[in-house]
């Protein structure tokens, strides 16, 4: 491995690292939640984790409608590394709100809206990076990815508001505009949580970006003959021309 | 270049088109539960599995052997609700249930209880917060 190709932990690593032991010690110091006890300190993990894939989706949105614009490879990889860490951290904040929901609810999974629309994001965005998989030409992947990427995002309006527009199991938004039903503790620790994973996605995305650069070379040089071919040296027998050399 | 983007453009404006057409259609069928009030004005007695949620009512929670009694309500009408089943364990008066099984007109008998808790997070201990909402108020 070169020293250009191997991963260097950087500042931003080391950040996102302690903002997270941070956010940790805020959700245990956190008073505990009325309610529902202790189970609800998942809070912590379950908002942040679809909050980033909300985040992570809507950065490959603009990625992809910039690759349009201006043709640049560099955002068709934002697109595609936010796209795969929004896969991740969906799939995280449906594992947590399984565990909570077994807790509070009693049942680990239901065929609500809420559940069902989240459920259906993920397989599209799934999709996504599927569909990325597929095209091994670049500016083909690229320009095909970035369709899908701007449509899917559509999805996250019904995702967001399922639980005002029908009635679910899931409880509705504790956050609307000027009424947060959230005391100011709880509420300190949870913006704590989503600013620490809001650095690790950045983290992520930095890393994930250069080695889609690192993916690209390599597609290049696989593609384009760099030195002399095996057998260039050999020249093509002479047949039927035999006679006439001097 | 615009002409060759109509070949993706069409087909997803229809899928969004359809997709809008969908959650129309089917945003009777996305309607987890039935409310108490639904339950005595509009729907049948049956054997049709359905939910019903509502609060659970002070003071009309009665264990009963096997079974518990409980009223629901929704603030307007109450139902009287037979549970064989699972309490789960943030079961409480005043909480919100859901309750699934059959309504035979006077009784819902149920064996499968959910709780639908309320999307407010509120310490326990007693510090009376200055709402977020009275702040913004004020600036």
């Amino acid at each position: 491995m070169s020293d250009a190709t191997r991963t260097r932990i950087g500042a931003l690593d080391i950040v996102a690292t302690v903002s997270v032991v941070f956010a940790l010690v805020f959700a245990i110091a956190s008073p505990r939640i009325e309610s529902q006890g202790e189970a609800a300190r998942l809070l912590f993990v379950h908002v942040p984790t679809i909050w980033l894939a909300y985040l992570a989706f809507a950065v490959t949105f603009v990625a992809s409608i910039l690759y349009l614009a201006t043709r640049r490879l560099r955002w068709d990889h934002v697109a595609g590394a936010s796209a795969e860490i929004g896969v991740v951290f969906t799939t995280v904040a449906i594992i947590g709100g399984m565990v909570w929901g077994k807790a509070t609810w009693n049942v680990y999974w239901t065929w609500d809206a809420r559940l069902t629309l989240t459920a259906i994001m993920l397989f599209v965005y799934i999709g996504y990076l599927a569909l990325r998989r597929v095209i091994a030409e670049p500016e083909a992947r690229a320009r095909r990815s970035a369709v899908l990427g701007i449509v899917g995002l559509v999805q996250l309006i019904p995702v967001h508001f399922s639980v005002t527009w029908w009635r679910t199991l899931h409880q509705t938004n504790t956050f609307r505009p000027r009424d947060i039903q959230m005391d100011g503790p709880i509420l300190a620790a949870l913006l704590v949580s989503v600013a620490a994973f809001t650095v690790v996605y950045a983290a992520l995305l930095r890393h994930r970006v250069r080695l889609e650069g690192l993916e690209l070379a390599a597609y290049a040089a696989a593609a384009a003959p760099v030195g002399p071919v095996a057998g260039d040296a050999v020249s093509a027998p002479n047949i039927g021309n035999s006679g006439a050399q001097p | 270049m615009i002409r060759r983007y109509w070949k993706f453009l069409v087909p997803a404006v229809l899928a969004v088109g359809l997709l809008i057409v969908l959650l129309i259609n089917l945003s009777s069928n996305l309607v987890y539960f039935q409310t108490p009030t639904e339950l005595l004005t509009e729907i049948e007695p049956s054997e049709n599995r359905l939910r019903l949620g509502g609060q659970v009512v002070a003071g009309t929670v009665v264990e009963n052997g096997e079974t518990l009694l409980l009223t629901v309500t929704d603030g307007r009408e109450s139902a009287a609700v037979v549970h064989a089943g699972v309490i789960p364990q943030l079961f409480a008066e005043g909480q919100g249930v859901i309750v699934e099984g059959t309504w035979d007109g006077s009784t819902f008998h149920s064996d499968s209880m959910l709780i639908r808790h309320d999307e407010q997070y509120r310490t326990g201990d007693d510090v009376v917060y200055d709402s977020v909402e009275h702040q913004l108020d004020d600036s």
